[in-house]
């Protein structure tokens, strides 16, 4: 059953046809017969009623004689002549049941008991023919001058009539078979013809490798309405999916802005904070010009925070860099992006009186096959997931280490965890409904495009965690 | 004259002769030579018919006309009536009209005129004698056929056998080939049947013969004759026919006719020729 329901439909068709036919076909058949068999019969009727006449006219001065010879002459004569139906054996009986004379003597001698020969015949006016017997038995009575003499029992050989059963049956048979195989080949070639372009357009949307294309107009069958209007709705929809992809991608793109924004703040915080600190140092040294202690000291002071400040804008200036396509963006994963990423998120974390854990694994010059900026989108992404859903005053962290031929991030909070509505952005490809942010779904799309995998989990001390499994091998990477 | 008459007379047997082949009749053609024949001892083989037919009419000038009947009986009917000119009968009716019928020729077989009446039965039947054929269904020839009727009778009454009750079961074949087949095919399981017949059947139909056996075989008897009505026995008609029959071998249709009958020719009968057959009538007579 399984397999029936899974064949194609240019076979579901062509065999359906064919099942109908031969269903058809043997109902036509057996009506051919019975109406062949009817026929049948109703010639073996006429000729056995023609045989018994002309030989109980022959017998009938005989059997009053009881010339034995004579009856046996003609009865033998009778069964030696050639014919479709013929007879092949003949006796005649008289009124005690006993044998007057037979053409096989030697089973029915002259006076032996001939009740049953009588009883396995059929009578005259009453002939039934079984398609499987290839003799039939007749039985009538012969009279002479109007008085019945004998019983004369007759066996015919049908085999003629078996045989042209027979062939009949085999014509009807050769003939549906010949029949069903041609409209089957013939409904197979016209299916696979007709279906031609549902299976372009099935091809079409099945592609192993890329995404659904535009079918060219060209090449819309515009002379089939239906199969126009298939085309023109499946071109539609391609469509429709490439501007929400497109869309989609703009609003991973302006998602990427907001963060920039949101960490815009705190780096705001982060250089107007020294910059109190700097601009006091400068009126130290503009007040005690005189004295080079004070200015040599306020100078280093004035440098450590003018680096810090570097830094910081650096920093900011590299994670714009990583989603442009730039060359730099193709830089590879070092601990240095980490210390960035502790830079860029410590203001927020700090904004929100939260406390940060951060701990990376030595070891982490392996993986330096891994491009910079799509992991640090994603560890950045994660903690500012984190520090969003996590009230004040609480923890969050990220532990960074390698795991067999995988780098694992995992990111960690003490919040509530992820909400049912955000936990699709994240885990699944499904549509995500308007407003959110797409953060969590940008992070699900680098993780794939780095062939990765992404859990949602507790952390060993039973927070909740999110663990992103990227794997290191170069190949995977390109 | 005498001569002249010859000489007209080869004349006329030889253009009837001519006519014959063509199928045309003289106007004045002799008159029709009517032969009376039964399937008791002569099948129904026109060629035969023809060729004989073609003999006497190249000897005599007469025409043959056959007149087939299906007994020994009707034949005898026929001759006595005057219906008929000759017929080739059994020597048994022939004796039962000893004053009104003649016999003008008998056959020569094997180089005699005489022949043997068969007991036959089943190829695989184990009998060695007339007495094994005791309850039998026994096929007869003719009631007037010597071999076929009489001497079986008359073997039966030699044995102190009643005829009537030593068979089961007796029908008459009217044909000695009738009996061989009734025999073959296992409608009676014995028969009384012309040895000749018989012999002749097994160079013809050595099938239907290797069905069946002899168990017994008769005393000699005079051949089945040809038979003319005593009053026609110096007519020029049945002179003519004797000389005919006497002369067969000499003419290619006739010599095709004992080829075909495997007869040696025909011959005079001697005034004893059927005394054996006389016996057994009176024996037949006295005990019946």
């Amino acid at each position: 059953m399984r397999f029936a329901i899974t064949l194609p439909l240019s076979l579901r068709v062509p065999l359906l046809v064919a099942g109908l036919m031969i269903l058809m076909g043997l109902v036509a058949s057996q009506l051919v017969l019975s109406a062949l068999n009817r026929a049948q019969v109703r010639q073996l009727t006429d000729l056995a009623e023609i045989e018994f006449r002309a030989l109980s006219t022959s017998l009938g001065p005989y059997v009053q004689r009881d010339d034995i010879w004579e009856m046996f002459d003609i009865l033998d004569r009778a069964t030696l002549r050639d014919g479709s139906f013929r007879p092949t054996a003949a006796a005649l009986i008289d009124a005690r049941g006993r044998v007057i004379v037979s053409t096989q003597p030697q089973f029915h001698p002259i006076g032996s008991n001939g009740v049953p020969l009588i009883e396995q015949a059929i009578q005259l006016d009453d002939i039934r023919y079984e398609p499987a017997s290839e003799q039939i038995s007749v039985r009538n009575t012969v009279a002479w001058q109007g008085r019945p003499v004998g019983q004369l029992v007759i066996d015919f050989d049908v085999q003629e009539f078996a045989a042209e059963r027979n062939r009949a049956l085999w014509t009807l048979l050769l003939g549906n078979a010949a029949a069903i195989m041609v409209l089957s080949i013939a409904g197979y070639a016209v299916m696979r013809r007709v279906l031609a372009p549902v299976r372009h357009l099935t091809r079409e949307m099945t592609q192993p490798a890329g995404t659904p294309q535009l079918i060219p107009d060209d090449m819309i069958p515009m002379q089939d309405a239906e199969l126009a209007q298939l085309y023109q709705t499946y071109n539609g929809l391609i469509r429709a999916v490439q501007a929400r992809t497109a869309a989609e991608r703009r609003l991973a793109e302006r998602e990427r802005f907001v963060s920039l924004g949101r960490l815009a703040g705190g780096l705001a915080h982060e250089i107007n904070n020294p910059l109190g600190g700097l601009l006091n140092t400068v009126d130290t040294i503009r007040t005690y010009a005189d004295r080079p202690d004070v200015v040599r000291n306020s100078a280093e002071l004035l440098e450590r925070g003018l680096k810090h400040l570097r830094d910081v804008s650096r920093t900011t200036l590299d994670l714009h860099r990583s989603g442009d396509g730039s060359a730099e963006s193709a830089a590879r994963l070092s601990l240095q992006d980490f210390d960035d990423l502790n830079l860029l998120i410590r203001p927020e974390i700090e904004r929100k009186a939260q406390s940060l854990d951060w701990h990376i694994e030595n070891g982490m010059s392996c993986c330096d096959c891994l491009p910079a900026g799509p992991v640090r989108q994603i560890a950045l992404n994660l903690l500012l997931n984190a520090a969003a859903i996590t009230p004040p005053g609480e923890e969050l962290g990220l532990r960074v280490c390698p795991d067999g031929e995988y780098l694992c991030l995992c990111v960690w909070d003490s919040g509530p965890g992820f909400t049912e509505a955000m936990r699709p952005r994240l885990m699944s490809d499904d549509l995500i409904e308007p407003g959110g942010g797409l953060g969590l779904r940008l992070v699900r799309d680098l993780v794939k495009s780095l062939g990765g995998t992404i859990e949602l989990g507790l952390s060993p001390d039973g927070r909740n965690e999110v663990r992103v499994r990227v794997p290191r091998k170069e190949e995977q990477n390109a | 004259m005498s001569g002249a008459g010859v000489t007209r007379r080869r004349l006329l047997v030889t253009g009837g002769a001519a006519l014959a082949a063509t199928n045309l009749v003289a106007a004045d053609a002799l008159v029709p030579l009517r032969f009376g024949l039964t399937p008791v001892f002569l099948d129904n083989d026109w060629q035969l018919l023809e060729r004989l037919g073609a003999h006497i009419l190249e000897a005599t000038g007469h025409q043959v006309e056959y007149v087939q009947r299906r007994t020994y009986k009707e034949v005898v009917a026929l001759l006595l009536l005057g219906e008929i000119d000759a017929a080739w009968l059994c020597g048994y009716p022939l004796l039962q009209h000893p004053d009104r019928l003649d016999a003008i020729a008998i056959p020569v077989w094997q180089g005699q005129p005489l022949y043997k009446a068969y007991l036959i039965a089943a190829n695989d039947r184990h009998a060695e004698a007339l007495t094994n054929l005791v309850g039998d269904v026994h096929a007869y020839s003719d009631p007037d056929s010597n071999s076929g009727h009489l001497v079986t009778v008359a073997q039966l009454l030699e044995l102190g056998h009643r005829p009537e009750s030593f068979f089961a079961r007796s029908f008459f074949t009217f044909g000695h080939r009738n009996v061989v087949r009734a025999v073959a095919r296992r409608l009676a399981q014995s028969g009384s049947v012309d040895g000749y017949v018989y012999d002749a059947l097994a160079l013809t139909e050595p099938d239907l013969v290797a069905q069946t056996r002899v168990v017994w075989r008769s005393e000699w008897h005079a051949f089945p004759p040809v038979v003319v009505a005593t009053e026609t026995r110096a007519s020029p008609v049945v002179l003519a026919l004797s000389q005919a029959l006497f002369d067969i071998s000499r003419s290619e249709a006739g010599r095709d006719v004992l080829r075909m009958l495997q007869l040696d020719g025909f011959v005079r009968p001697e005034p004893d020729s059927f005394d054996s057959i006389a016996r057994l009538m009176r024996l037949v007579s006295e005990r019946g």
